[in-house]
């Protein structure tokens, strides 16, 4: 719902060609990548650097802006293991464990070249100050995020939207020296759901070790679903 | 000849002056010989405490492991067969073989507290931490062997190394270990409830995540550069975790004393055939280059401040010298010896003191340098909290150079002396009182 209202909010300044301002574009940005409510099933291959590829299904549960949850259903290796976030905290429930452990912003998100921020916590315009700046790319608002806190997952990101519809066409990703280690290009543009336009596609390719990269396609996209508070508790983890 | 022995002559003239000169250049040379041999005994110290506590003296992997960017890359591994164990065990000088895997991995501490009921969040203070670790997985029997030391270490710290393969423990740094204060578990006690456990977390062969849950059996004293963040599990619990079963990525070898590392090397390539590739401890250890580079550079500056210092007292003593000399000089010139002569006899005796002075240093530094080493040092290697036996040393080489430096640096140091004299008029000098 969010998303539509911000859409129609949008909507006028881009008719009346005014340029959005960088808050825009990243209300936009959160908007489409994360927004409030939803439930959604995602494939995740992941390729390593001997060219071998693993793909993993996985189902996600978003309520509120900071109430994650991921089930993952294949490969065999990894069926039963979960996901929780709630708010700063992050646990992933093993099956052979038998227990719930912390998890790291920036730790990997399942082997792959997506870390856990980028899955579970797409909120940048609560972790990133954004400007705008010159972008590389015709038609396209480019802007400069930097991190607000030291706990985000990257210090900086170069953020790439189109000028049409605001929708995220590439994401630069930097580590604490400043360094580029990875960069996502969005594809595959579609409407998941009704009015909901996003990205189905995402290829996060790894820029410190270049053979490895991820490719994250939704497969299906429900906002505004019902999510029972009880699937955020540590207590459901397992169950 | 004659020159050397006219040299000989003047230096016996003042004897005290040409003493403190000498004890000036056997102090500075002697000083410099030992700081050396110091050096020598640390550097190694930290290869000793690598190659018995951490490597082993050969390392066999398969081919392009070392190489590989990613530091420890589990998809270039291979079966640990008894066959390949046994052709490895068949070369000559080759004592033990141990099979191992070097794996990253997320080590997570359990919360202090369980989580409260209301669903809010724990305190900081009491939340569980995470650190990532570089692991090596290790086979207690056959590793004891090779990496002796590490056994040392952790008596050295506190608890005891794992003792099956499949013990379900894992053993860290103790520094490390206390930092994020991880509950040491003390063999013969009841095993804590999961959720108290040690959780170790890390991609499997396939890049799939896996953990287990684990126990800290025992602490490793810091003993070499950069081991705050390793750890070490045993072979079997790290190949359920890693699924990766009957294979390993690494097999550390154990070499008999006193044979030929670069022998057995050979041969070890040459058992094992083109997949696999074999290093030396040594090879494997860039860091203890920069170390030896950083010190060479220090030790390059200290020695040459040393050798500036010695050498200002022998300008000083040689144009004393000079001085007290004028009319001997003045006579010398007005029977007709050349000025080329008079700067002659002048460095010859700087080179004659700087010679014996320089000699006599490098004597009493390796006097003390062997008196040392057969006595060793007992301080810990840099780094490290764990003491062991430094044993300074030299060779014959660096001696050699020192003595040699001593002996340019005395003839350089009277050059200037020496001119003076020969620029003397011989009418002047002669009228000099």
């Amino acid at each position: 719902m969010k998303a539509l209202l911000l859409t129609f909010t949008l909507l006028p300044t881009l008719a009346l060609g005014a340029d959005p301002t960088a808050d825009e574009i990243l209300a936009k940005y959160d908007a489409v990548m994360g927004p409030s409510t939803f439930e959604s099933q995602a494939e995740m291959t992941a390729t390593r650097e001997d060219g071998s590829t693993r793909t993993y299904a996985m189902r996600f549960l978003k309520r509120d802006a900071d109430k994650f949850r991921v089930w993952f259903a294949e490969p065999a290796s990894v069926k039963g293991q979960e996901v929780l976030r709630l708010g700063d905290n992050a646990w992933v429930y093993l099956p052979n464990l038998k227990r719930a452990t912390r998890i790291a912003n920036r730790d990997s998100f399942q082997g792959g070249d997506f870390n856990n921020a980028d899955v579970l916590r797409v909120n940048y315009r609560a972790d990133y100050d954004a400007k705008l700046v010159d972008s590389p790319v015709p038609d396209t608002w480019a802007l400069k995020l930097k991190a607000k806190t030291p706990e985000t997952a990257y210090d900086a990101i170069t953020l790439i939207v189109r000028k049409r519809d605001l929708q995220p066409v590439r994401g630069e990703y930097y580590g604490t020296s400043g360094q580029l280690i990875r960069s996502a290009t969005f594809s595959d543009w579609r409407e998941l759901d009704k009015g909901f336009v996003r990205p189905a596609r995402v290829v996060m390719q790894n820029e410190v070790v270049k053979a490895r990269k991820t490719e994250m396609v939704t497969r299906t996209f429900k906002v505004n679903v019902d999510a029972p508070p009880q699937r955020f508790m540590q207590a459901d983890l397992g169950k | 000849m004659a020159l050397v022995k006219l040299a000989l002559r003047n230096l016996a003239r003042n004897k005290r002056r040409t003493a403190i000169t000498f004890v000036a250049l056997v102090a500075g040379v002697g000083a410099m010989v030992a700081i050396k041999g110091f050096m020598n005994g640390q550097r190694r110290q930290i290869l000793e405490n690598q190659q018995r506590g951490n490597l082993g003296a050969l390392q066999v992997h398969r081919k392009g492991y070392v190489a590989n960017v990613l530091a420890s890359p589990l998809t270039l591994d291979f079966a640990d067969s008894p066959a390949l164990r046994a052709t490895l065990a068949a070369v000559p000088a080759v004592v033990a073989v141990s099979p191992r895997i070097e794996f990253g991995a997320q080590l997570s501490t359990p919360d202090r507290r369980p989580p409260p009921d209301d669903g809010s969040d724990l305190p900081e203070a009491d939340r569980g931490q995470s650190s990532f670790l570089l692991f090596t997985a290790i086979d207690p029997a056959t590793e004891r062997v090779v990496t002796p030391k590490r056994w040392e270490w952790v008596s050295w710290a506190r608890g005891q190394m794992p003792r099956a393969a499949s013990d379900a423990q894992v053993v860290l740094n103790d520094d490390f270990a206390k930092g994020i204060a991880v509950p040491l578990w003390a063999a013969g006690e009841a095993v804590p409830p999961i959720e108290q456990q040690l959780a170790v977390l890390a991609p499997d062969r396939d890049g799939s995540l896996n953990g287990v849950n684990v126990v800290m059996a025992g602490t490793l004293a810091s003993a070499t550069p950069n081991d705050r963040r390793v750890g070490l599990m045993p072979l079997a619990t790290a190949q359920a975790l890693l699924r990766m079963e009957g294979r390993v990525t690494e097999y550390g070898l154990a070499v008999a004393e006193g044979a030929d590392l670069a022998e057995v090397k050979r041969l070890v390539e040459a058992a094992v055939g083109a997949d696999f590739e074999v290093h030396t401890w040594e090879e494997r250890l860039p860091f203890v280059r920069d170390i030896v580079d950083t010190q060479d550079f220090v030790f390059g500056i200290v020695s040459g401040i040393f050798l500036f210092v010695v050498l200002l007292g022998v300008v000083n003593a040689m144009l004393m010298s000079v001085l007290e000399r004028v009319r001997e000089i003045g006579t010398m010139l007005a029977v007709g010896m050349r000025r080329r002569q008079v700067v002659q006899l002048f460095i010859a005796e700087g080179v004659v003191l700087g010679l014996v002075g320089g000699a006599l240093g490098a004597l009493v530094g390796f006097a003390w340098v062997s008196w040392m080493n057969a006595r060793g040092l007992s301080i810990p290697a840099p780094g490290a909290k764990v003491p062991s036996l430094l044993r300074p040393s030299v060779d014959a080489a660096f001696l050699a150079r020192a003595t040699l430096q001593a002996t340019a640096g005395a003839a350089l140091a009277s050059l200037w002396p020496a001119w003076r004299a020969s620029r003397l008029r011989p009418v002047e000098a002669l009228a000099h009182t």
